[in-house]
Order: structure tokens, then C-alpha cells, then sequence
């Protein structure tokens, strides 16, 4: 279970203060699959950052699985990270220079896994978003959906319990980005809990539950933009 | 460990690994020949030229008035006499040289009379009397020291050589390599016929030449020479020198008018100038090995450098996936280590290649078993600290990099 509670994430530089999130307070249970929606700036992705602890939140609480994630040091964080979290990102953030197949391994190597292992993973999560057959392509060699997929095959090679994914369709076309989410919904019923990020809302209406962002703070019912954006559909 | 996929992602971008990797191995060929040159010049400079150079001193008598054979004769029992007589002075001779002045008298001595060549030895020659040991500071080791009855004076009109001699072991051995026994009593020839009886055998006296191969080998010969031109070699007591040579200098001025003294050194002064270019090669050689570990070490922030800032939203992105800071570290650590360890293989390579050269061109001593492994070592060493900073900067790349449009 994700749980934040009043979080506040502001930014400072020497002049301005921005408030990111202001009192934000959400709860997902496991095995949901919860898009957050909001215009450019509205503080999605810092949620996501989060979410992922990618980032510190400046004030509130954020319990994961029941633990205060605020209380954890960097080399704990990255092994939350590493253990609990899988991520999908807009641009697939693939390493260019490593094949499909060492790109799956990255977390895995992390997480100290032996080689018989991993690979093992690897093959299993390429074969389940239909990779299988290109470990030793280089992500410069495949499609925007193609990487997708490997990014997707990297974030469930470790078996997380949460999947973030943020604009996991953004760069990818109407055949692709539809490919992507079945696969995504896929993982969901397999038992993945997943918060997916976008500010498309036909694909948000995919997910089970529907939360709205803006100006930093967290809304259960569609605001105006999502009333109008359904009027004109 | 991660060295697997990290060389993959090497061999996408070769370029500057391949040319850092050649600046290490050129480093280390040049690195550890220019420290084996280091080595064996600072060895030479460390030999003990058998005198007790803190304490010697130098200088010269020259007489600038006609004076009879007879009357050098006195002159010089009446300077030795002073000499001896200062309080602070060991001992004192009249000789025609020491060690390291760069300028002496040779000879070569043979086993056989008249038959000196081709298997005579070269040795070098040192006029004393008895109390040339001890001025010296030698320890004849085997035998005994001359006795005032061996000593005389050279003859004016008879070349005859002395008929005992106090060898160097060096000189010894090379004259008697298969005996393990004691030289002395032993005879050997010097100028065609005439027969030398060793009655000593002192430890170390190098010879006045210390780039001769044969430096080691001298013989003090029991003959005082009354020239106009008398070299004087004075032994103080420990701490006393730097006070007794002007006082000496003063005294001897005073006590004979017809001459003047000069060429007032000490050993040490004599040391450095007989090793000003071994000195400066080192100094020279010591420069460019520093200078080129530092351009080696710069190539290796600068690469480090440009890897992080290319990478900046890579390790963002590993940092995203799992990575510790540690782990990013690690990561520049062992890539650096891929890099060093082609570079040290090839530069080994090199530089064997080049000692080799060196070896037969300059007639050199070859490196020292340790000197390339130590080289191997210290190169890594300083690969690893110079990718340290840049790898630490990488490590405090935030994970949220990754959330951030491309």
C-alpha cells in the first residue's frame, strides 16, 4: 500500500519558493491501477518523483508497505527503489550504449542477483512484452514501442509491487501507445499495482481510478478541465 | 562484478578510452626507463668513494720561485709537520690525487713482467706515505699499512717503480679472480718489468675517474714526488673542518712566502662537481616523470569529466533503477580500471621493448624485476585517484534527472 499524507514539496532557489505540492494526500491499495491526470506544471510528475523516491519530500508523510519512507537514507531509498518500484518514463530512458539485453539487467546486477538468475528474469520479461528475440539489439536499433517495452521489461525484471509510469505512451503513436497500456493492464491484473502519470485523459480512463492534479494539490472528482475536455470528446 | 557490461558500453565509444589508454601505456614505457635511468644514476652517486668526505679537505702548494729538489724536500716535511701539528687535523698527506677529482694517474699492472697487454689491469695510482690510509680514512683489511722504511722519494733520473703496493680488494679480485686468498705477498708488474710485492689490501679507494668502469681499482704506492706542485689532502677531526681550512690556508701562506696556496675544496664541493650531471639527469628525468604522470592523470579527469556530463541523464537514470552513490563510484572506478589495465599491458609491453634498447645502445643495466610492477601500480594508483572526483560528482546526480524531459 502507497500512502502520503499533507505532503509538501517546495522548491527553493536564492529568490523564489515553489510550491510543488501543497497538503497532498492520497492512498493506493494494492493490485489498483490509479492515473493521475493535471495540466503542464500541476505537479504530477513531482508526485511521481515522490512516489519513486526520486525525490525528498520537504514536509508530510509517505508510508510505503508501512514504512516511513522519510526516515531512509540514500542507500536505503535506492534499495527501495530497486526492490519495490519499477519505472517507466516518457522517453523509455534505455541506455544507449548497452544491448536489450543488458539494459533489462541494470536493476537486477543492483539488486545482486547471480548471472543464472538474471538471465533467467531477462529472457522471462522480454518474452512477456514479445522481445525474446532481439536481447542483443541496441535501442537505437528498435521502435519507439519496441523500447518501450524494454523499458517495461526492465521495470518488471525485479518483480516490483508498484509500477510508475510516467507518460508511458507520450512518444508513441495511437497502435503503439494502445499496445503499451493492454500490456500495462496486463501486468495490473497479474497483481502489479501501477500509477500511471499522463495528461492524456482517454488513456487515464484505462485505469481503475481516476485522480486529478492541480496547483500542487490532489483531487478525487474531475475538475472543470476534465469536464470540458469530455464535453468536446 | 559489473565489468561486463561496462566494457560492452566501452567498445560503443571507443575513441577516448583508445587514446587514454595509449597515454598510459607511453606513460609507463617512458615512466619506469626515465626511473631506471633514475635508479642506477643515484646509485653510482651513492657509491662510498672510501674517504671521509664530511671531514676532508683539499688544496694545492704551488711554488712560483725556483727551489732545489732538496729544498721541495724540506718544504713539504715542514708543511705536513705543520699540518699534522693543528689541533682538530687526523691526518695529512702529500699525494698526487683522490677520489672523484676527475684527474689522477693510471697505470696497468699484469701478472707477468713485460706483459702488459692485453692482459694487464688498469688501476689507479696514489703517491702517500704511511700516513696515507688513514688520511684517506681506508682499512687495510689484510696485510699491514707501509712502514716509513718503504717510503721514499722519487729519483730524478730513475723511473724504477716502487717495489710494494697496498691494492683495493676490487683490484685484487680482478688481478686474481680464481683465488679466494689473501693477496698479499702476491707480485705483480707495473710499468713492463718492474715487480710490485702487495703488503696490503685495503677495503674501498675508488679512483679519481667515478665514470671508469674499473673505479674501484686503486694502489697506493709508497713515493713521494717533490714537484713545485704539491696536492695536499687533509683529514679533520669530525665537525672541524670548515674552521681548520682557513686557518690552514692562512698558516701555510705565512709560513713560506714562496708559494701560494690554492684549489682550497672540500671533498663534498669535489663530490657534487664530479656528479653535476648525474645530479641534473636525475633532476631533469625526475621533472618529466612527474610531468607526464600529471598530463596522464589530467587525460583521465578530463575524460572522466566529459563521461559525466555525456552521462549525466544515464546515471540519473541508474541512480532511478537502484544504484547507490557508491555503486555510480564504482562504476567510473572499474571503467577507469578497464581502461588503465589495456594502457599498463601494452605500456609493460613498451617499455621491456625500450629497456631492451636502451640496454644494447647505451650499455645500461637492465630495469630491476620490480621496477615495471611497481610502475603498473603506481599508474593505476593514480588513475583510480584522478577518477575519483569526477566519479564522485557523478554519484550526486539526483535519480529525478530521469523524470525530466530529454
Amino acid at each position: 500500500m502507497l500512502k502520503m499524507k499533507d505532503v509538501c514539496k517546495i522548491y527553493r532557489t536564492d529568490t523564489v519558493e515553489t510550491h510543488a505540492l501543497r497538503g497532498f494526500s492520497l492512498a493506493v491499495e494494492d493490485g489498483e491501477f490509479v492515473s493521475v491526470t493535471g495540466p503542464s506544471g500541476s505537479g504530477k510528475t513531482t508526485f511521481l518523483n515522490i512516489a519513486g523516491l526520486l525525490e525528498e519530500l520537504t514536509s508530510g508523510v509517505y508510508e510505503l508497505d508501512g514504512r516511513d519512507i522519510s526516515a531512509l537514507n540514500d542507500k536505503e531509498r535506492s534499495r527501495v527503489r530497486n526492490e519495490k518500484i519499477g519505472f517507466i518514463f516518457q522517453s523509455f530512458n534505455l541506455i544507449p550504449e548497452l544491448n536489450v539485453f543488458d539494459n533489462v539487467d541494470v536493476p537486477l546486477r543492483y539488486r545482486g542477483f547471480d548471472a543464472k538468475e538474471r538471465e533467467r528474469r531477462i529472457m522471462s520479461c522480454l518474452e512477456r512484452v514479445g522481445l525474446a528475440s532481439r536481447p542483443k539489439h541496441f535501442p537505437a536499433q528498435l521502435s519507439g514501442g519496441q523500447q518501450q517495452r524494454v523499458a517495461i521489461a526492465r521495470a518488471l525484471a525485479g518483480e516490483p509491487r508498484f509500477l510508475l509510469a510516467d507518460e508511458p505512451t507520450g512518444n508513441l503513436d495511437t497502435h503503439m501507445a494502445d499496445s503499451v497500456l493492454d500490456l500495462l493492464k496486463e501486468i495490473n491484473e497479474a497483481g502489479t499495482t501501477i500509477i500511471m502519470v499522463t495528461h492524456e485523459l482517454t488513456l487515464a480512463d484505462r485505469a481503475n481510478r481516476n485522480l486529478f492534479v492541480r496547483d500542487g494539490e490532489i483531487h478525487d472528482e474531475p475538475p472543470e478541465l476534465h469536464l470540458a475536455a469530455a464535453a468536446t470528446a | 562484478m559489473d565489468i561486463g557490461p561496462i566494457w560492452r558500453a566501452m567498445l560503443r565509444n571507443k575513441a577516448g578510452f583508445v587514446l587514454i589508454a595509449l597515454q598510459v601505456a607511453v606513460t609507463l614505457t617512458i615512466v619506469v626507463n626515465a626511473f631506471g635511468i633514475i635508479q642506477e644514476r643515484a646509485g653510482r652517486i651513492a657509491r662510498d668513494s672510501g674517504v671521509d668526505e664530511a671531514n676532508t679537505f683539499a688544496f694545492a702548494s704551488v711554488l712560483f720561485t725556483d727551489y732545489e729538489r732538496e729544498q721541495r724536500k724540506v718544504l713539504i716535511d715542514e708543511d705536513l709537520d705543520l699540518i699534522r701539528n693543528v689541533p682538530g687535523v687526523v691526518n695529512a698527506v702529500a699525494s698526487n690525487s683522490f677520489p672523484l677529482r676527475q684527474g689522477g694517474w693510471s697505470m696497468g699492472v699484469a701478472l707477468e713482467p713485460g706483459n702488459q697487454t692485453p692482459e694487464s689491469v688498469g688501476t689507479a695510482i696514489y703517491f702517500v706515505d704511511e700516513h696515507g690510509a688513514e688520511t684517506f680514512d681506508v682499512t687495510v683489511i689484510d696485510g699491514k699499512n707501509f712502514t716509513p722504511e718503504q717510503v721514499t722519494w722519487s729519483l730524478e733520473d730513475d723511473n724504477t717503480w716502487p717495489a710494494y703496493g697496498i691494492i683495493t680488494e676490487a683490484l685484487g679480485k680482478e688481478m686474481w679472480p680464481d683465488d679466494a686468498g689473501s693477496y698479499v705477498g702476491k707480485t705483480m708488474y707495473i710499468n713492463d718489468n718492474d715487480p710490485v710485492n702487495i703488503v696490503g689490501v685495503i677495503d674501498t679507494l675508488q679512483a679519481p675517474w667515478e665514470s671508469w668502469t674499473g673505479v674501484e681499482r686503486s694502489m697506493l704506492v709508497p713515493q713521494r714526488r717533490p714537484s713545485e706542485f704539491v696536492r695536499y689532502i687533509v683529514r679533520a677531526e669530525p665537525g672541524m673542518r670548515d674552521k681548520l681550512m682557513p686557518e690552514i690556508e692562512a698558516m701555510l701562506a705565512a709560513s713560506n712566502k714562496d708559494r701560494i696556496i690554492r684549489d682550497m675544496t672540500t671533498m663534498d664541493d669535489v663530490r657534487k662537481l664530479a656528479y653535476v650531471g648525474d645530479t641534473a639527469l636525475i633532476k631533469i628525468l625526475g621533472f618529466i616523470v612527474v610531468l607526464l604522470t600529471l598530463i596522464t592523470a589530467l587525460g583521465i579527469v578530463g575524460l572522466a569529466s566529459f563521461n559525466v556530463s555525456r552521462r549525466t541523464r544515464q546515471i540519473g537514470i541508474r541512480r532511478a533503477l537502484g544504484a547507490t552513490r557508491p555503486s555510480i563510484v564504482r562504476y567510473f572506478l572499474i571503467e577507469n580500471s578497464i581502461v588503465s589495465a589495456i594502457g599498463l599491458v601494452v605500456g609493460s609491453a613498451l617499455a621491456i621493448g625500450l629497456n631492451i634498447v636502451m640496454v644494447e645502445a647505451f650499455s645500461l643495466e637492465p630495469l630491476a624485476w620490480y621496477v615495471i610492477p611497481a610502475g603498473v601500480i603506481a599508474l593505476w594508483a593514480v588513475g583510480q585517484i584522478a577518477v575519483a572526483e569526477p566519479a564522485r560528482r557523478a554519484s550526486n546526480i539526483s535519480p529525478a534527472i530521469a523524470t525530466r524531459s530529454s
